[in-house]
């Protein structure tokens, strides 16, 4: 049995899923997921997306909220801009640009976020582990701690 | 070539006048293939200053360093305009303590394949049109310009100063659009694999010199991403990790604020392509939001300009 492929999910907390969604994501999610909670996807610095895919992401998924919903007004629509360009970027140096996945929710969407997770977990299975772009050291190994 | 005289008359009247404390522009260098970077404070030094080809850096560069309420003076090309204008748009400067002597620039000649071509004794080099007239210990060499321009200058759209108070000589032919466009387009044409390989080939010489940072006009963070200790946003030695990660960022950071000037890619000692990333950034900023840095000295980049208004323009 081959080893899922590990995700790194961003999540914006202002994001309205559905509490049993929520509950799911804070307690249940998958040891193959690695869950970072951010204060909007505004907050989520193009080197966050970075330090995950160096620290050997197969993918990345960002999930926030609907256009119009930002808690900030105007969060998600400045992370879309700036998210969406470094993905086609890194695509552009060789990190297919299939590897990193927007959704954007609200309370109505619920299971979304668990059929999301699952269909971007097969797909990056299908896509095989990653091997371009270096991975960082890892700290055992002289490396630094990011 | 603009009339030298006319620059130094103009630059000695700024002096005299009191308009400005300081003039940036060229001086000669310690071999005839390297003029540098000059501080003029007073009239009598202006019989020093120079300007040709072979003037490599964006003096753009130097206003983030200077006094930040100096007047200053600058003599700029097309690109170190835009430089500046993008500075402006971001209130590094304020226009109004700047005086621009605009020249417009004929392409920036790359001094190392001039010296590929006829060898390292050079004594002399003169510009007639669209000639180079190289003089060696060996004797006199003729060259045609064109040939040995700088990369990003063979690709330059907007060769005049647009916004300068004074231009010195007849403004030249734009550049075709298309060129900038075909680099970046014959690029993704590549398969993944090949992008990365040839990524990760330019990205492995690196020293981690930061020379691209420092030639860089945009590049004036007081506290560069890479200096962070904590967090430690990404490796900071010549490891492949911190070597690729420093040239994503650093070109990533200048997306829609990049003027396509090459200074980054001039300045490396290790000749690391690097415009090959920020043609990229600046050819997706002008498909999809119709902007380049620098054009005017309003327009705010696309990252800082977000409305409600493009909700719709990625797929969910």
């Amino acid at each position: 049995m081959p080893e899922k492929p590990k995700i790194v999910l961003f999540q914006c907390r202002w994001c309205l899923y559905a509490p049993a969604d929520q509950e799911w994501v804070d307690s249940q999610l998958p040891e193959n997921i690695h869950l970072t909670k951010t204060p909007c996807t505004g907050r989520i610095n193009p080197l966050y997306l970075l330090n995950a895919v160096q620290g050997g992401a197969d993918g990345v998924m960002i999930s926030g909220c609907l256009p119009e919903q930002c808690h900030f007004k105007t969060g998600n629509i400045a992370a879309r801009r700036q998210l969406d360009e470094f993905n086609d970027f890194l695509d552009y140096v060789g990190y297919d640009k299939q590897r990193v996945r927007f959704v954007w929710l609200d309370l109505q969407d619920r299971g979304i976020i668990q059929k999301q997770l699952a269909a971007f977990e097969r797909e990056l299975e299908a896509l095989g582990p990653v091997s371009n772009l270096a991975t960082r050291a890892k700290v055992a190994e002289g490396g630094q701690n990011a | 070539m603009p009339d030298l005289d006319a620059i130094r008359t103009e630059a000695r009247r700024l002096l005299e006048e009191g308009l400005v404390e300081v003039v940036v522009a060229f001086k000669a260098g310690d071999t005839p293939l390297h003029p540098q970077p000059a501080f003029f404070r007073s009239a009598d030094e202006v019989d020093e200053l120079v300007y040709d080809g072979l003037c490599q850096n964006n003096l753009a560069t130097y206003l983030t360093r200077l006094p930040k309420q100096a007047k200053v003076g600058m003599v700029v090309r097309g690109c170190e305009n835009r430089s500046v204008n993008a500075l402006v748009v971001e209130r590094q400067k304020a226009r109004e303590d700047l005086y621009l002597v605009g020249v417009p620039c004929e392409g920036i000649l790359d001094w190392q394949t001039i010296v590929a071509e006829v060898g390292e004794a050079i004594t002399s080099v003169t510009e007639t049109g669209h000639d180079l007239m190289i003089e060696t210990s060996a004797g006199y060499q003729l060259l045609e310009r064109h040939n040995f321009l700088h990369d990003s200058c063979k690709r330059c759209i907007h060769p005049n100063p647009t916004s300068a108070e004074i231009l010195i000589g007849d403004p030249i032919a734009e550049g075709d659009p298309s060129l900038p466009r075909s680099a970046v387009e014959s690029f993704e044409a590549r398969s993944i694999d090949e992008r990365y390989a040839w990524f990760q080939k330019e990205a492995e010489r690196c020293i981690r010199c930061y020379a691209c940072r420092q030639a860089c006009p945009m590049c004036y963070c007081e506290e560069c991403f890479v200096d962070h200790i904590e967090p430690r946003w990404t490796e900071s030695g010549a490891t492949p990790a911190g070597m690729q990660g420093w040239h994503i960022v650093r070109a990533f950071h200048q997306t829609g604020r990049c003027t396509s000037c090459g200074a980054c890619e001039r300045a490396c000692p290790m000749d690391i392509k690097m415009t090959y990333l920020t043609e990229k950034l600046n050819h997706d900023m002008r498909e999809k939001y119709n902007f380049e840095a620098g054009l005017d000295a309003q327009s705010q980049p696309p990252f800082a300009a977000v409305t409600l208004d493009d909700k719709n323009r990625f797929k969910i």
